[in-house]
């Protein structure tokens, strides 16, 4: 039941989003033109922010509040493909002004360019996920 | 297009940064937007890669997180002074420098998704994820995740705004 609730984790993330700018494109050809930097502070500010909250967190060894699960701090592993992905991420968000997250953003708040970028992030995930089938029988 | 109402950038990191804690304190799950794109592609195709890992189970907390996300969207323009809109617009700097007509637009933007959701697999995450969430645990690969993305940010916009 759990999951359900992300719903409404989604809205706030989403409505957050779109207040810190990271749904309007102009900031994103600022940001890499280095005109505004709105968008390079909201993401310095939120990775501040979570370091200081996970360091209290990790201190109090808080479990989590919907299943008193103790909190896991482990990160995403490092692979080889790590470096070429981010560097192809980072052209995708260039070109499109936006990210997975911002880009369904977007469309919520009537901004139908995010449709193409969406279908484009989806078949992206999906050429990926033949890569890793292969030599699998389907 | 819709007009929305922007935070000062630190208000809107606080924000950000405090919702991804609250959303971890909560439900123990790391910032991650990504790997959702995936739980959509279980339900469409029988690759096995879309059927095991993280995939094994596609109806979990990712999927009902991305389709909360237009919501919130809707939400935030509907909370704004001005009109909403339906455009596709991509606002007065993009508008200048991709193509008038719209399915060269939409062609170039399907590019750029294709890449964004190739490439956040390949990372292993994508903005939320590595530049949110990583960052702060503190996490290496996270941090040259998103010096990464901004890399291959500053090299796309560049190209786009000075030659075309």
């Amino acid at each position: 039941m759990k999951k359900y609730i992300f719903i409404l984790f989604g809205i706030l993330f989403g409505f957050i989003l779109s207040r810190a700018g990271a749904t309007t494109y102009d900031f994103y050809a600022k940001l890499f033109l280095f005109q505004d930097l709105q968008l390079l502070w909201v993401i310095a500010t939120a990775a501040t922010v979570g370091m200081i909250g996970v360091a209290i967190l990790k201190n109090l060894q808080v479990r989590s509040v919907l299943d008193g699960q103790p909190l896991s701090f482990a990160g995403k592993p490092y692979t080889k493909s790590l470096i070429v992905g981010s560097l192809i991420f980072g052209l995708g968000w260039g070109f499109a002004a936006a990210c997975p997250g911002t880009a369904l953003v977007m469309l919520g708040e009537g901004k139908l360019g995010a449709l193409f970028t969406i279908i484009g992030i989806v078949l992206g995930t999906y050429l990926f996920g033949r890569r890793g089938s292969r030599g699998h029988s389907a | 297009m819709t007009e929305v109402i922007v935070w000062s950038g630190w208000i809107g990191g606080l924000a950000v940064g405090a919702y991804a804690l609250f959303q971890f304190a909560m439900s123990g799950k790391h910032l991650g937007v990504s790997t959702g794109f995936g739980n959509f592609c279980s339900y469409v195709s029988k690759l096995p890669f879309f059927h095991k890992g993280d995939y094994a189970q596609p109806n979990n907390w990712r999927l009902w997180f991305i389709i909360g996300l237009p919501l919130g969207g809707l939400l935030a323009a509907l909370t704004s002074p001005g009109e909403m809109a339906l455009s596709f617009s991509l606002g007065a700097m993009y508008d200048q420098v991709l193509p008038q007509a719209l399915w060269a637009k939409g062609l170039l933007l399907l590019i750029g998704g294709v890449m964004i959701g190739y490439g956040a697999r390949l990372a292993g995450g994508c903005t939320s994820g590595h530049a949110i969430a990583g960052l702060a645990l503190l996490h290496w690969p996270s941090l040259v995740a998103a010096a990464g993305f901004f890399v291959g940010g500053i090299i796309a916009v560049q190209l786009l705004f000075k030659f075309f």
